[in-house]
């Protein structure tokens, strides 16, 4: 089974309908979006909505995706993300904001645990970035793996023994083997705003047969996401973020 | 019998029933530990004293052996063949003086030297020591007894053994005439003479006294009987009280709202609730009967619909052709109707919705497509076809026809699972098939969704549905898991590759259907009908083991892709 797994696409079309040219090549069978549909991108409706009619798709919360619910303050974000957000707020269709409402915040399958942020605290959008973190999340399941989104920068934390970890960012296209036994913390990356100086759409692709988990970075036109932030007068940060992957 | 909502307290048969069955079961088991223990205790205590007494008749012998083979002899070597000094030559002398000195220490033990006709007249046998001596002398290959005799109200363990005249003792105890002086001026010429060598001399016996010890057996036995009682009480108060909780007040809530809706039926009922529940249950199936009967005869109008004749029936709702009245062309449709007796039930009631919820849901050319609800109803896109029970009937299919199935089957499969929705009832009744190849799923009355809580494990019920298609673990009561339809699906593809199903389908119990599927190995014939790949294919979906099996059911439709794509190459 071939299991796509993507998140943080904060309305930016073109790159999502890019990734999800790719993916189609690759034989996907099932896909999960691990959340953070809108915020920061100009098209929220229309990522909804893909996502949402994409076969076999299940989507988790993200923290933009509450915030637009005012499920949380969206002031407690930096400017560019609360004005982005307030803007969304006005934008999203009665029947999309119903999808981000019924959206759960952590699901498990098999052995697999997903979540946006963090897993022990689903809701309080902590990044898991360092040691502390991650042997937090570890402790908060019994998953073999733990696949996360919220950071934008693609990254494999192993545990290799009770109080030890390995950080590992990943760069560029690269298959992962996990046939070992080790427990995982997997970042799938951003597709709509990536943070660690590339550019590109991120996603992975996880293998169950093959026990591979292979990051993929898609270019797609960033200029069209960037006039249209201009256009709707979305902050102009926004934009030159995602030109330089930041 | 009356019983009363959910909560509150009721009185009723069952309950009675359980509360005398588990007093009669406790308070028995504990009368049964105490006489154990009793039992135990005693004989412990009569082993004791067996082992006790032994010792002692063991020392008296050696006592007596010593006598005979080394006093005497050397008396007689120091003071002539006619001396006989009985302080130091007699057996039975020596022997007795000797115990009555040990029982001055020990006077709980009783050493008993005992003959009929004894020289000396301490010696004469009670009435008891008459009939052992009697026992012995009927036959010669006795040597040994123990039991337990009462005497004076106290209660003895006693130990005996037989002594015999040996030659050395005819000096003094055969003829009158030969028996030292000394031994006639002491005891008189009597008692205690004309025996024979081999003659029964008399009996050597030890008596320890056991009433007390049993005694205190028997208060410890009653101590623990008292303490089982209480004890008892109190496990059986709480039984009771779980009893109430669990099974009565659940039970009283069913059959008050099935009183609801017979309000006729006012009459006490004989029997306990559960006979009420199955006389409720029967008359509902009569209802069920009389629906179905009056709906083939003519059809029943809802709202803008029609229902026509039925296409399949269910626990909880049924599934009629029908068509659209309210536009000039009729169109087709299919009408899920809820039975409202069926859905009185809450449990029922959860199941109905969680299926109306899917079929609302869930989008998948292989799902009729939701139109309407109104009220217990729910009106779909037209369904054609037959069920592939129908298909499976005619033998084994053809190869494109299975991958037909299949591939729907499983795409279908893995569009509930990736959604979260797992089925545990898929069976050829419930799938049809067209002319057009389409395959069409029409009940999902028992599907879960992890994003709900399942109303069928919140009610704790046992395994619901078919246990022919039935994976093993839901047999065992799990549900949920993703794993049990793709075990059904193997039932399925071994169906449709064989033309025969492979369990017997005989009636049986849960544990004999666990059985059988725990033992399943596939059969020669079809070893030799079936491809190696398709008998692994089949094999590993009908695994008993979940994790055994294909753990996503795309990786099984991969499989069979595989076959298929050769096969057509």
């Amino acid at each position: 089974m071939r299991l796509m797994i993507f998140s943080d696409i904060h309305g930016n079309l073109a790159a999502l309908q890019s990734v999800l040219k790719d993916a189609a090549k690759r034989n996907v069978h099932r896909n999960i979006c691990l959340g953070d549909l809108v915020g920061y991108g100009p098209y929220p409706n229309e990522c909804i909505n893909l996502v949402r009619n994409l076969k076999n798709c299940r989507c988790l919360a993200g923290n933009h995706d509450v915030a637009t619910l005012w499920e949380t303050s969206p002031y407690g974000m930096s400017k560019a993300a609360k004005e982005a957000i307030l803007w969304t707020m006005d934008q999203l269709s009665s029947g999309n904001k119903a999808y981000l409402h019924s959206l759960p915040d952590r699901l498990d399958l098999e052995e697999m645990t997903f979540v946006h942020a963090n897993p022990y605290n689903p809701k309080g959008w902590r990044y898991v970035m360092d040691r502390k973190y991650a042997l937090r999340s570890f402790a908060a399941t019994s998953s073999r793996f733990i696949f996360i989104g919220h950071s934008h920068r693609p990254l494999v934390i192993s545990k290799k023994h009770w109080l030890t970890v390995s950080i590992e960012p990943i760069t560029g296209n690269k298959e992962y083997e996990i046939n070992d036994s080790r427990r995982r913390i997997i970042n799938c990356g951003s597709i709509g705003q990536p943070r660690d100086n590339d550019p590109r759409a991120c996603y992975l692709i996880y293998d169950t047969r093959k026990q591979t988990i292979t990051f993929h970075r898609i270019e797609y036109n960033v200029q069209k996401t960037v006039e249209a932030i201009q256009h709707l007068n979305l902050p102009p940060v926004l934009g030159r973020r995602i030109f330089k992957g930041t | 019998m009356t019983f009363k909502h959910h909560g509150k307290t009721s009185t009723t048969n069952l309950k009675q029933r359980f509360f005398l069955w588990s007093s009669l079961i406790l308070i028995g088991g504990g009368l049964l530990l105490s006489l154990l223990s009793f039992w135990n205790t005693r004989r412990l205590l009569m082993a004791e004293a067996m082992d006790k007494s032994e010792v002692i008749l063991q020392e008296v012998e050696a006592i007596r052996s010593y006598v005979k083979k080394e006093l005497r002899p050397k008396m007689v070597e120091l003071h002539g063949k006619d001396a006989f000094i009985i302080e130091a030559m007699s057996t039975t002398y020596i022997s007795t003086t000797i115990m009555k000195t040990f029982s001055q220490s020990m006077p709980s033990y009783v050493y008993r030297r005992a003959s009929l006709n004894p020289l000396n007249p301490q010696n004469s046998a009670d009435s008891f020591e008459e009939d052992m001596l009697d026992w012995f002398e009927e036959d010669p290959s006795r040597t040994f007894w123990q039991g337990v005799v009462k005497k004076n109200g106290e209660a003895f363990f006693i130990s005996m053994v037989p002594d015999y005249f040996a030659d050395p003792c005819m000096r003094c105890h055969g003829k009158v005439e030969d028996a030292p002086q000394s031994l006639i001026d002491r005891y008189g010429n009597t008692n205690g003479f004309r025996f024979q060598a081999g003659d029964l001399a008399g009996i050597n016996s030890v008596a320890i006294p056991v009433s007390s010890s049993f005694r205190a057996a028997w208060q410890g036995s009653l101590v623990l009987f008292l303490i089982t009682v209480p004890a008892s009480l109190l496990l059986l108060w709480l039984l009771n009280l779980l009893f109430q909780r669990l099974v009565i007040e659940r039970l009283g809530a069913m059959l008050s709202l099935m009183k609801e809706k017979k309000k006729e039926a006012d009459t006490e009922q004989p029997g306990d609730e559960l006979d009420a529940l199955r006389a409720s249950l029967g008359s509902l199936q009569q209802y069920v009967h009389t629906a179905r009967k009056g709906s083939s005869l003519q059809p029943n109008f809802i709202n803008g619909y029609a229902a026509g004749t039925p296409i399949t029936a269910g626990a909880i709702s049924w599934l009629y052709n029908g068509y659209t009245t309210t536009v000039e062309d009729r169109e087709k449709v299919s009408i899920k109707i809820g039975f409202d007796e069926a859905l009185q039930n809450p449990l029922y009631r959860a199941c109905f919705e969680t299926e109306l919820n899917l079929f609302e849901t869930l989008f998948h050319p292989c799902l009729p497509k939701f139109r309407d609800r109104i009220g217990d109803v729910v009106i779909l896109n037209a369904i054609e076809g037959e069920s592939l029970s129908c298909l499976f009937g005619k033998g084994p299919l053809q190869d494109p026809l299975v991958q037909s199935i299949f591939s729907q089957l499983c795409d279908l499969t893995a569009h509930m699972h990736a959604t979260g929705v797992v089925h545990h009832d898929l069976r050829p009744q419930i799938l049809h098939f067209d002319k057009n190849k389409k395959l069409t799923l029409l009940d999902m009355g028992l599907a879960s969704n992890d994003q709900q809580p399942d109303p069928i494990t919140a009610a704790g019920l046992g395994p619901q549905g078919d246990f022919m298609y039935m994976a093993p673990e839901q047999i065992q009561g799990r549900r949920g898991d993703p794993r049990s339809d793709i075990y059904t699906i193997g039932v399925l593809l071994y169906l449709a590759n064989t033309g025969k199903l492979p369990f017997s389908s005989k009636q049986r119990s849960m544990q004999k259907w666990a059985l059988q599927k725990a033992k399943w190995v596939i059969q020669k014939e079809d070893k030799e009908a079936l491809s190696p790949e398709m008998i692994g294919i089949i094999s590993k979906a009908l695994s008993n083991a979940p994790e055994k099996r294909y753990q996503w059911v795309e990786d099984l439709r991969e499989d069979l892709e595989k076959i298929h794509s050769r096969i057509s190459s």
